[in-house]
């Protein structure tokens, strides 16, 4: 057996069975978005998520205010406390940009921001509130 | 943009109807979390919602110098009810969480509760782990809240 020979059997082979188990276990396995760690700056957009309604706008009700729509991401306005932006996605061509109280937040895709101005939902006072803080 | 995103994907919409589902989150918005991520988001609102018949919103981004007040505008207007409105408010920069319950929504919820929740919570976070730490927080709000009898939930 040849130098070269053992050390193709003794160092070759192995780490080429070891770079390609390293592939397989690490390519599918990239995080894709930074992962948050604490203490790090928070620059994203404020996002405010709510339920599904029970009965969604699929369900063809477009009369009672604003509906959320699929995964419910919505974007704040900008003004401080002036209402719940509700994203008014393209579908509003046919007819429900007409509600009253809908709130049409500004949102930041240029071709949704339908109606911005229309008149946002007042703040409603709830009562004595309840709730909890933390930090962390 | 949008409009071309929507022609040429999922686009539920029909001539009477809205879009069920729209691709905005994966694409326009600059969103913190990934796809799977958001969908467990979702769907842990959306059920913790229907299971207690209260109506709980996530709120991610800066909560300003007076967290606590500024959570209690947003709450105010988060659309619905609410009195029964729950509101999750995280503000990672900061590391402050608030949770702000109306007062029909208090009673079901008391803010013992709500401090517990709120513990586990910022363990979470602390971790690292914001999606996560969210969707436990909201397991153990709803299981406090529990199911009213009566509650048509389908």
């Amino acid at each position: 057996m040849s130098v070269v020979e053992t050390l193709l059997v003794f160092a070759v082979i192995p780490l080429a069975i070891v770079l390609l188990f390293a592939v397989l276990t690490l390519l599918p396995g990239r995080a894709k978005k930074a992962r948050y760690k604490p203490g790090q700056p928070w620059q994203y957009q404020p996002v405010w998520w709510e339920p599904h309604p029970l009965h969604g706008p699929a369900a063809g009700n477009h009369d009672d205010g604003p509906k959320a729509i699929g995964s419910s991401v919505y974007q704040e306005p900008q003004a401080i406390g002036s209402g719940h932006g509700s994203a008014s996605h393209g579908a509003t061509s046919h007819g429900s940009t007409s509600h009253g109280a809908t709130a049409h937040g500004a949102t930041s895709h240029g071709a949704t921001a339908v109606g911005a101005s229309a008149a946002q939902p007042a703040p409603v006072s709830a009562g004595p509130l309840g709730g909890a803080r933390g930090t962390w | 943009m949008t409009r071309s995103i929507e022609a040429t994907s999922h686009d539920t919409a029909t001539e009477a109807t809205a879009a069920a589902r729209t691709d905005e989150a994966e694409d326009g918005l600059d969103t913190p979390f990934t796809l799977p991520e958001l969908a467990r988001l979702d769907e842990a609102l959306t059920m913790s919602s229907r299971e207690t018949g209260l109506r709980f919103t996530l709120y991610m981004g800066d909560l300003g110098q007076r967290t606590r007040s500024r959570a209690e505008q947003l709450h105010a207007t988060s659309g619905g009810d609410p009195a029964e409105s729950v509101l999750l408010a995280v503000s990672p920069g900061q590391r402050v969480v608030e949770v702000v319950t109306g007062h029909a929504a208090a009673r079901r919820l008391p803010d013992r509760a709500c401090a517990l929740a709120v513990l586990s919570m910022t363990n979470a976070f602390a971790a690292g782990d914001l999606v996560g730490g969210i969707v436990n927080g909201l397991r153990q709000l709803s299981d406090q809240a529990g199911h009213p009898r009566g509650l048509k939930t389908h």
